[in-house]
This record gives structure tokens, sequence and C-alpha cells, in this order.
């Protein structure tokens, strides 16, 4: 009985020990995305600054694509609405959802040069996401920090993509949903006048 | 203050109040309920003209203008003018050590009437004012509200800031109140020029109004309720996640 008992807690053990340490792998992969995607954004800000606004957008455009998670993020901001849209209205959504992030990204882009990044705190959420938490600090201190939190999850690959991003606890995926759905509501779910609201120059 | 303005007073506050009883009794509203949307659509678009032809190109004239140390100063300025609504507030909300941190910034920045800094942002003190009292309070926070010239607010916040304003007068002498009244245009200009960048976001969104009222209210709530409040958020947004991603 005390052989069984000692097996048990043996396999108990080294179940927990791996869980544990899976979790921290994991952790320290979600940080280790941000760190490697900040560092190329700022590389990139100092690298495409001659270039013209069309090739630069398209650059950013790209490595945002790598680190996003655009499926679940175009889902998210839609909602149910989601289900009710054509295969060919979801990827011209996604298409328009991807120029705003890169605009949001682009004005800041060149302040973010010149700042520092520092990760904080990171935690496991649940069963898939992970929480990192960093700040952005100016170090000539004229400017407040900023905190940030990302929620990332892994694909089927295994590489963690990010999900949502907040700054100083505002929400980028609530904030484009309210939006979204209120248009979509508005004109009871069709699509494509909201992308076409979307498209439009301003 | 004359008996006209005691009673313009008294019938904002009433308002307010009454307003507030058309929101649900409990403290949060949702975002989507919106009762005064279409009013409130009509007082965004008369500020974003305000904004657009009056305050933002005041406010870009300031920042090419004024060099940036009279710009910080005049900031750290209009920030100790606005610490005893923190230090009367964070007492009402028995945050004791608030309080004592804000007393104490105060009376320090007061040696050079708070346009300098001299503890350089090390104390970093929580900004509370009777809009967040009331909060504590559990008084509900009511519809969302555009109002002209302040922007947005929720009509706790709105009653909380006609208190804050009332406050002000109450302690300073008539002189301070005429200057007050010179620091009103200023703040705004000061404000804007700070976030002249996500304003200007905004109007490019699909759709700016929108965006107003969520950012507004995410980051309202996050400086009422803090850790409660955002824990609870995250809870929430996690279990939706989750489900997206099966």
């Amino acid at each position: 009985m005390s052989k069984f008992l000692n097996y048990t807690f043996l396999i108990f053990l080294i179940f927990n020990v791996n869980i544990a340490k899976s979790f921290s792998d994991n952790l320290k992969m979600g940080e280790a995305t941000i760190q490697q995607m900040i560092i190329e954004a700022q590389k990139h800000a100092i690298n495409t600054i001659k270039l013209e606004a069309n090739e630069r957008s398209k650059k950013i455009a790209l490595l945002i694509k790598k680190y996003i998670n655009l499926d679940f993020m175009s889902k998210a901001t839609t909602g149910t609405f989601w289900k009710k849209a054509s295969e060919t209205q979801r990827e011209k959504y996604k298409t328009a959802l991807l120029k705003q992030i890169v605009l949001t990204i682009e004005e800041h882009l060149n302040t973010l040069a010149t700042l520092s990044y520092k990760p904080t705190k990171s935690e496991r959420r649940g069963k898939k996401l992970i929480y990192v938490r960093g700040l952005i600090e100016d170090p000539n201190k004229k400017k407040p920090d900023v905190n940030l939190l990302w929620k990332l999850a892994a694909n089927k690959n295994g590489s963690f993509l990010i999900l949502d991003l907040e700054i100083e606890g505002i929400s980028l995926v609530s904030s484009q949903k309210a939006e979204t759905v209120s248009i979509l509501r508005k004109n009871r779910g069709n699509f494509d006048i909201l992308l076409n609201k979307m498209t439009r120059e301003k | 203050m004359t008996k006209k303005y005691k009673f313009l007073f008294i019938k904002c506050i009433t308002a307010a109040f009454i307003l507030n009883g058309c929101s649900s009794s409990t403290k949060l509203v949702s975002e989507d309920k919106d009762p005064f949307e279409k009013m409130n659509r009509n007082v965004f678009q008369f500020n974003k003209y305000i904004d657009q032809n009056i305050i933002s190109p005041i406010s870009k004239t300031y920042i090419k203008k004024v060099p940036t140390k009279i710009r910080s100063g005049v900031s750290n300025h209009l920030e100790w003018i606005d610490t005893p609504n923190t230090i009367i507030n964070s007492t009402l909300q028995t945050e004791m050590e608030n309080t004592i941190l804000a007393s104490a910034k105060f009376l320090l920045n007061g040696l050079t009437l708070g346009f300098y800094d001299l503890d350089k942002g090390e104390t970093v003190i929580k900004k509370r004012d009777f809009g967040s009292t009331l909060a504590k309070l559990n008084v509900s926070e009511g519809p969302f509200l555009m109002v002209p010239f302040l922007g947005p607010k929720t009509t706790r916040d709105l009653t909380g800031t006609i208190l804050d304003k009332q406050n002000i007068a109450t302690l300073s002498s008539n002189s301070i109140d005429d200057l007050n009244l010179a620091e009103i245009p200023i703040n705004i200009i000061d404000k804007r020029s700070k976030m002249s960048k996500t304003i200007d976001n905004i109007y490019l969104s699909t759709d700016p109004y929108i965006k107003v009222r969520t950012f507004y209210l995410q980051n309202r709530r996050n400086e009422i309720y803090s850790k409660k409040y955002i824990e609870n958020k995250n809870n929430n947004l996690d279990a939706e996640f989750e489900k997206l991603l099966d």
C-alpha cells in the first residue's frame, strides 16, 4: 500500500513539475515575443524613415502580421456579426482592420524609436492566455511612463501571437469592437456599409 | 457667490441627480446603453467644430512658439492649483496616504506657486475628484453625456465637476477667482497640446463619437475602480477570448 502511495506521489510530483515548467516556458516565450517585436519595431522605425509613406506602411504591415493574430482580432472586434459575414467580406474586413492598426502604429513609430521598453510582470491566465506587462519609458524623463499589457496565446505551431493590447488600461480590441458593432447594429449587420466606412479616405 | 449663481448651481446638481436616476441601479452602465446618443452626437459635432477651428490651431501655435520649459511650468502650475481637490476627495474617500502625499506636495511646490515640481515627479499622487468620491459612495455612474466645451462625462462625473469647481471657488478669494477664469482657457490649450496626437487619431477613426465614448468610459473606470474593476473586466474578457480561441 505504501509503495502504491509512493508511486502515486512520485507521478503526481513529476506531472506537477512538468506543468509548472511548461507554464514558465510559455511565459518566457511570451515575453521573448514582445521583446523581439519591440526591437524589430524600433529598428524598423530607424531603417524606414527615408522611405515613401506607402512603402513604409507595407513594411510595417508585414511586421505587424508576423506578431498579431489577425483572425482572432477580426472575430473579437465584430462579435456575433462575424458569423453572418461572407468569406469575401471577412477577408476585406481583415485587410481594413490591419490598415487601421498600421495607421495607429505609424503615428507613434517615430516616438517609439526614442523610448525604451521594460518588461515588468507576466502571468498565465486561464488555459490559453498569457499576459505580458511592460512599461514604455522616456530615458530623458520628459514624458510620463506608459503602462502596457499584451494579451497573447499560442497558435497551432506553438508560437505566441498577440490578441489584444491595453494601453493604460484601454483595450484596443474592446474599443474597436464598440465602434464596429455600433455601425453594424445601425445598419442591420450589413458588412458592406461597415467596410465602406472603414476604407473611406478621411 | 451671488444668489443667482447659487440657484443655478443647485439647479445643475438637481438636474444631474435626476439624470442619474434614469440609469439602472447598478454602479456601471453598459457602454452600449446611450439614451442621449442623438443629442450627444450633435454636441460632439459642435465640440469638434470648436476644437478644429479654434482650440487646435491655438494649441499648435502654443507648442510651436512657447518653449518646452515654460509649457511644462504652466502644466505644473495647473496641476498644483487642482491639488486641493485631490486632498479633499482623498480624505472623503479615506485614502489617508494619498491625502498626506498630496498635501506635502502641495505645500512644497507652493514655494514656487506650483510652476516648478520640486520633487521632480517622484511622489506619485492619485488624482481624486468629487466624481470618484460619488462613485465610492455607490452613486450610479449614470448615462454618458457629451457636454458642450467640457467634452465627455457621465452624469455622475458632471455632478462631480460642478462640485469641484464650487469647491475651488469657496476656498479661494475673489482675486484667485479671477485668476481661475483666466486659467480655464489656458488649461484647455495645455490639455489639447498634450493630447494632440490622440485627438487627431480619434477624428480619423470610423466613428469618432463611439471612440471617444469607449476611451472615456474605460479610462475613467480604470481611474476610479482601479485594481478591482480591472481584474473583473479582464476576467470577463479572458472568458470571451478563450471561447473565441476554441
